[in-house]
């Protein structure tokens, strides 16, 4: 090149300026474009996908539309778990602009919703598009919100986006507190949290919906078109094996039963179709409303309050636990004499034991340093099998344990589905708890063989019960029969599982046989339900544990079943530390059994059975004779049953008592009127309380009045216990007074 | 090296361009010739039309419609990139905001272009040191008025900025100097010297504002102005070589990776580093999200969806991110074509001028839009950090639009003395 050159020509500079005018054209254009050019291709064919995956990221907003959750019907239809449609109500206070706006929104919202004025008016400050200010309003408050917002639109300009509703959905539970610990409740985000809510969330909850929306980075609505939506899909519904009438039956009389014995922990009834393992009923008293499942009693608050302030949020979520426990299948309890029924039946199948063998009680037992009681501490002397079983006799069953052997008990446990949950369909069932690595001493035996030492729940004890009364098969116990789709379309069935044969057919046969006769023999103590056969077993078991300071604490349970010639049902009742006059399972359990049965049998259309004695205790029901003759009206009553009293002078029969379709025992006495005068008359009830069968009909022949019988009436040491209408009421003539009796062998163990 | 060199001019288009107008310059004159003598009556008629004409000539039309078509698919452009952030702004709230305002300044730009295409650029010869004068001051000027950004001064509705003057006043500059002492370029003091006592000062002054992309373009304008004016190669090769051992060692020592963060993110807008990182990089990720959007043949006209709020400011620097999303790769590079040959046709044309200052204020004025386009786009494709540099006919800017077309208008201006000479 020139660099030589001191003094350019005019010639070579205008060539040099030529050349490097190339040579920057060459730069600018080629490298320069062609750099950015590259770039570009790079960033839009090879990079282009996944930079336009973020892009479409950020501009599309996906907005959940929530399923509507299945509802949960009883085993009749009845609906016991509902969702229904509500709002969720949300502010986007960036298009609000001026103060007055904001005051103005925020004050018609607060006095609509019944929320703080000040905590709206700080969200209406907020500039963001999307403030959620209340959450599952209801048809009423949508209307006023919807009017408010018509008014708004009117008032200033651009404010339609302002308040927004969107669909959401509330669970309801028609029934409150029915079955609460089985059916559960969900949580804020419509998710289950407790019982069948929680186990069968997945079926219940449906598919949400979509909808894909564009949106600007405000996250307000573009002009340019995307939506994409994706249907709900609804949740399917269940049916439970669950009877919401035997459901409430075992409630009230579960209810009562707390009351009448101040049990301090709760307690538990399960009803269960011996032969399929359907659970009829389950019932942890007392319940909670399960439209607020986060209420607490008000004596779990006012012992809330007396505890120092740190403790207070620890006891309240612990009370909340224990309100939600459902006792039935996570608890575990020691089974004590109910668990006779098992011990008795493992060595009838192993045939160590017939009608003959013999036991004596000497009232206790020592072995090696422990020694023994029997609760009847003067023992019972020399007994048969049968005998044992109905005194409860612990050495007794020490001896039989015996006879049976550790290793047999442990195969016979573990057949009777002890050693394994159950497998109910519910959430937190518990396991049992057996010895220390599954070894057992000769105590552990002992001890064992009636029921001490070792911890079941009362759902797997249930199990054994109906295996021991439906001819020895262990069934599976399950609280949902069928899931169903929206269609209506059957999702899932269950069908009865039997797990094993625990014990023979004869086996089961004779223990129903033996726990039969116990009930007969004790009388209400002992679950005998007048009209029907009845197997079933006290137990009164001591807590190991967590019982309360200074005092010795107890579970009171009743388990039986029935007919006992051909099982049906069978029913566990169980209180948790009973603290009032009685904490035996024969004075605190037993009756509430006999309660719930003689309710619940009829209801299953089980066919009474009454035996001569019983039948003339047995209610008929009084037909209609007013309007006819005297004479007319005494024959119709006489072929129906009764004996009549006249009383008036009159031809015809005006009025009478009892009334038409009442029910009195047959050969009551129905009290005709013949004129308005004597219908003035009034009878004075006596005391009919603590007398036997006997008196009482003649206490009520002497006063003019019907007794309805309730309670058992067939044992010879029958006493009654209470009266429906109270000593010293004026009542008619012939007025119906139901007396409620009681009584036979109390067995203490 | 001399081969290449040998090649290199005799494949000049320059030359070849040149000598094909004149050839086209000689048909018309022997057509003139040989026509017959026309009616005297129409001749006078004829000799007003050919005056018209011939000035028309004068203009360089070629040049002129690149201009005009740059203009109006820029003001399209803008527009569509504009509307949504005018529309949901809530100062502004009007889609019209921002093109009525670039109307305005276009037609104030097509008129002052036109004008000063008549205007004789040889009178800016001497005003170039004042230029220069007024280029510090302006400088100075934005750093002592109290402002939030230190890179404008507003007068009246309109806001200008400092480093559009300097980058006028550095070229005006160079090609007064280079015309004046072409025969002694070759020595140091007469061009490393100036070169890099206007640009160290005025860098130093850009930094203090700070305006990394201002200092880039006046770098690389002194270092056009220089070489093209005939400062020896030597030397830029020696700049070269300093500023890539430079780049070398900071690369070598963490200093650039430091660097790059430091200024705004540059080259990390796609990766998470911080919360404040990813903050600061937001403007140059939604631009590559944007540039991605738009694939092969682009969304379609009006389609983009990351101007909706996404792509901050999009009718400003990175409006041409928004171009790649609606019109896609092929829309990009037709663009980029039409800017390629405005650029061609400004060194080209400038070339012809009859004196050194209009080739060299020419090619200067011609080369300043092609670096600006390749900058923009470097920074809207985060390989450059983003500091503002506009895309000439396409960001929205009132002073800076009037500014780049009454320099097209010096550009036309050259172009219509040069062709008038010829004849």
């Amino acid at each position: 090149m020139a660099n030589n050159r001191k003094k350019r020509s005019e010639k070579g500079v205008l060539q040099l300026l030529r050349f490097r005018t190339t040579i920057l054209i060459l730069l600018i254009l080629v490298v320069g474009f062609g750099a950015i050019s590259v770039r570009l291709a790079f960033l839009q064919l090879v990079q282009g996908p996944y930079l336009q995956e973020k892009a479409v990221e950020q501009q599309l907003v996906d907005t959940t539309v929530n399923s509507k959750r299945g509802t949960i019907y009883d085993a009749k239809g009845k609906i016991l778990a509902q969702s229904a449609s509500v709002w969720k109500v949300v502010l986007a206070p960036a298009y609000l602009e001026t103060d007055e706006q904001r005051k103005y929104v925020a004050e018609n919202l607060s006095k609509i919703l019944k929320l703080d004025y000040k905590d709206i008016y700080k969200k209406t400050k907020q500039k963001t598009y999307y403030v959620v200010i209340k959450r599952k309003i209801e048809s009423d408050e949508r209307e006023k919100i919807l009017n408010f917002v018509d008014a708004l639109t009117k008032k200033y300009a651009k404010m339609s986006n302002v308040i927004t509703l969107f669909d959401d959905y509330r669970r309801y539970y028609p029934y409150k507190d029915l079955a609460s610990s089985v059916i559960g409740f969900t949580g804020s985000d419509d998710q289950g949290l407790e019982g069948i809510e929680f186990q069968y969330d997945k079926y219940l909850m449906g598919t949400p919906g979509r909808v894909i929306t564009a949106r600007n980075a405000n996250q307000t609505d573009m002009p340019f078109e995307y939506e994409q939506n994706v249907e709900a899909k609804d949740g399917n519904s269940i049916t439970l094996t669950i009877d919401e009438t035997i459901q409430s039956i075992a409630e009230k009389y579960m209810k009562q039963g707390l009351i009448n014995n101040s049990v301090v922990k709760r307690g538990v009834c399960i009803i269960m179709d011996v032969n399929t393992g359907g659970i009829l009923a389950m019932v942890t008293a007392d319940g909670y409303d399960l439209n607020k499942p986060y209420d607490l009693s008000d004596a779990d608050l006012d012992a809330i309050k007396a505890l120092p302030e740190k403790k207070r949020s620890q006891a309240e979520s612990e009370a909340l636990s224990a309100m939600w426990r459902n006792k039935a299948i996570a608890d575990t309890y020691y089974p004590g004499s109910v668990f006779k029924m098992c011990t008795a039946s493992m060595a009838l199948n192993e045939g160590k034991v017939n009608d003959n063998s013999s036991f004596y009680c000497g009232g206790s037992v020592t072995l090696y340093d422990h020694t023994i009681h029997c609760h009847y501490t003067a023992g019972h002397g020399s007994q048969n099998f049968f005998q044992a079983i109905a005194n409860s006799c612990n050495p007794a069953f020490i001896q039989i344990g015996n006879l049976v052997g550790a290793e047999k008990f442990k195969k016979y446990y573990q057949a009777f589905g002890f050693s394994e949950p159950t497998g109910i369909d519910l959430p937190g069932e518990s396991d049992d708890l057996f010895f220390a690595n599954n070894k057992m001493s000769e105590t552990d035996l002992a001890i064992s063989s009636f029921g001490q030492g070792f911890s079941i729940t009362p759902i797997q004890m249930l199990t054994a019960c109906a295996s021991i009364a439906n001819g020895g098969k262990v069934v599976q116990p399950y609280i949902v029969q069928t899931i169903t789709d929206v269609d209506g379309n059957v999702v899932k069935n269950t069908e009865t599982t039997y797990k094993r044969q625990v014990i023979s057919t004869e086996t089961s046969r004779k223990m129903c046989d033996y726990l039969e006769r116990n009930t007969t023999q004790g009388g209400r103590n002992n679950g005998y339900v007048a009209g029907y056969r009845v197997g079933g077993k006290t137990g009164t078991s001591e807590k190991i544990g967590n019982s309360r300071k200074g005092y010795k604490d107890y579970i009171a349970s009743f388990c039986g079943f029935a007919p006992a010639d051909d099982a049906q049902v069978a029913c566990l009742v169980f209180f948790d530390t009973p603290t009032g006059a009685s904490y035996y399972g024969s004075q605190v359990s037993a009756p509430v059994f006999v309660d719930i049965m003689s309710e619940v049998l009829p209801y299953l259309e089980i066919q009474a059975e009454y035996s001569d004695s019983e039948k003339k205790y047995v209610d008929t029901v009084a037909g209609s004779y007013v309007g006819l003759s005297v004479k007319k009206a005494q024959s119709a009553a006489k072929s129906d049953g009764f004996t009549t009293t006249v009383k008036g002078d009159g031809n015809k029969v005006i009025y009478q008592m009892p009334s038409a379709a009442a029910k009195i025992p047959t050969g009551g006495n129905v009290v005709l009127y013949t004129d308005k005068e004597s219908k003035k008359n009034k009878v004075t009830v006596p005391n009919f309380v603590g007398y036997s069968v006997s008196t009482v009909n003649s206490l009520a022949a002497d006063y003019g009045l019907n007794v309805s019988f309730t309670g058992v009436t067939s044992s010879s040491n029958s006493v009654s216990t209470s009266q429906s209408i109270a000593e010293g009421s004026e009542v008619k003539a012939g007025t119906v007074i139901s007396v409620k009796f009681g009584g036979g062998t109390v067995v203490h163990d | 090296m001399a081969p290449f060199v040998e090649v290199m001019r005799q494949a000049d288009v320059n030359k070849l361009y040149d000598e094909k107008l004149n050839r086209k310059q000689e048909r018309s004159r022997n057509r003139r010739q040989n026509a017959p003598a026309p009616d005297p009556k129409r001749k006078r008629r004829g000799r007003v039309r050919s005056r018209i004409f011939e000035r028309g000539m004068g203009l360089d039309l070629p040049f002129l419609l690149l201009v005009l078509v740059l203009l109006v698919i820029g003001m399209i452009m803008m527009f569509s990139a504009s509307y949504p952030t005018a529309y949901y702004s809530p100062k502004i709230n009007d889609s019209y905001y921002y093109i009525r305002r670039q109307l305005i300044y276009a037609v104030i730009g097509v008129a002052a272009m036109l004008l000063i295409s008549f205007f004789n650029y040889n009178k800016l010869h001497k005003l170039a040191p004042i230029m220069l004068g007024i280029s510090y001051v302006a400088l100075v000027a934005v750093l002592v008025v109290p402002s939030k950004i230190h890179r404008w001064f507003e007068i009246g509705p309109i806001n200008i900025q400092a480093s559009e003057i300097t980058k006028f006043a550095i070229i005006l500059f160079f090609a007064h100097w280079g015309s004046l002492y072409y025969d002694k370029m070759q020595y140091a003091k007469y061009s490393v010297v100036p070169g890099f006592l206007i640009f160290a000062s005025t860098a130093a002054l850009l930094i203090l504002e700070p305006h990394y992309s201002g200092i880039v373009i006046i770098g690389l304008l002194t270092v056009v102005m220089l070489y093209v004016s005939g400062m020896r190669t030597f030397y830029l090769a020696i700049g070269a070589v300093i500023l890539v051992v430079a780049v070398i060692g900071a690369w070598a020592t963490g200093i650039l990776t430091y660097a790059m963060t430091r200024m705004d993110g540059w080259g990390q807008a796609l990766v998470y580093t911080t919360d404040e990182m990813w903050q600061t990089t937001w403007q140059t990720r939604n631009s590559l999200y944007a540039i991605g959007s738009g694939g092969l043949f682009g969304l379609g006209l009006g389609q983009s969806r990351q101007k909706y709020l996404y792509l901050p400011e999009p009718q400003n620097d990175f409006v041409f991110a928004v171009v790649c999303e609606e019109l896609g790769l092929v829309g990009a590079l037709i663009i980029l074509l039409i800017f390629a040959l405005l650029v061609w046709r400004g060194i080209t044309l400038s070339l012809r001028s009859k004196d050194r200052f209009g080739k060299l204020l020419g090619i200067g004025l011609s080369s300043q839009i092609g670096i600006q386009v390749v900058l923009n786009i470097l920074v809207i494709t985060d390989w450059l950090p983003n500091t503002g540099i506009s895309l000439p006919f396409f960001s929205f800017g009132g002073s800076s639009l009037i500014m780049l077309l009454a320099q097209m208008g010096l550009i036309l201006s050259i172009s219509r003395t040069a062709n008038i000479e010829k004849q």
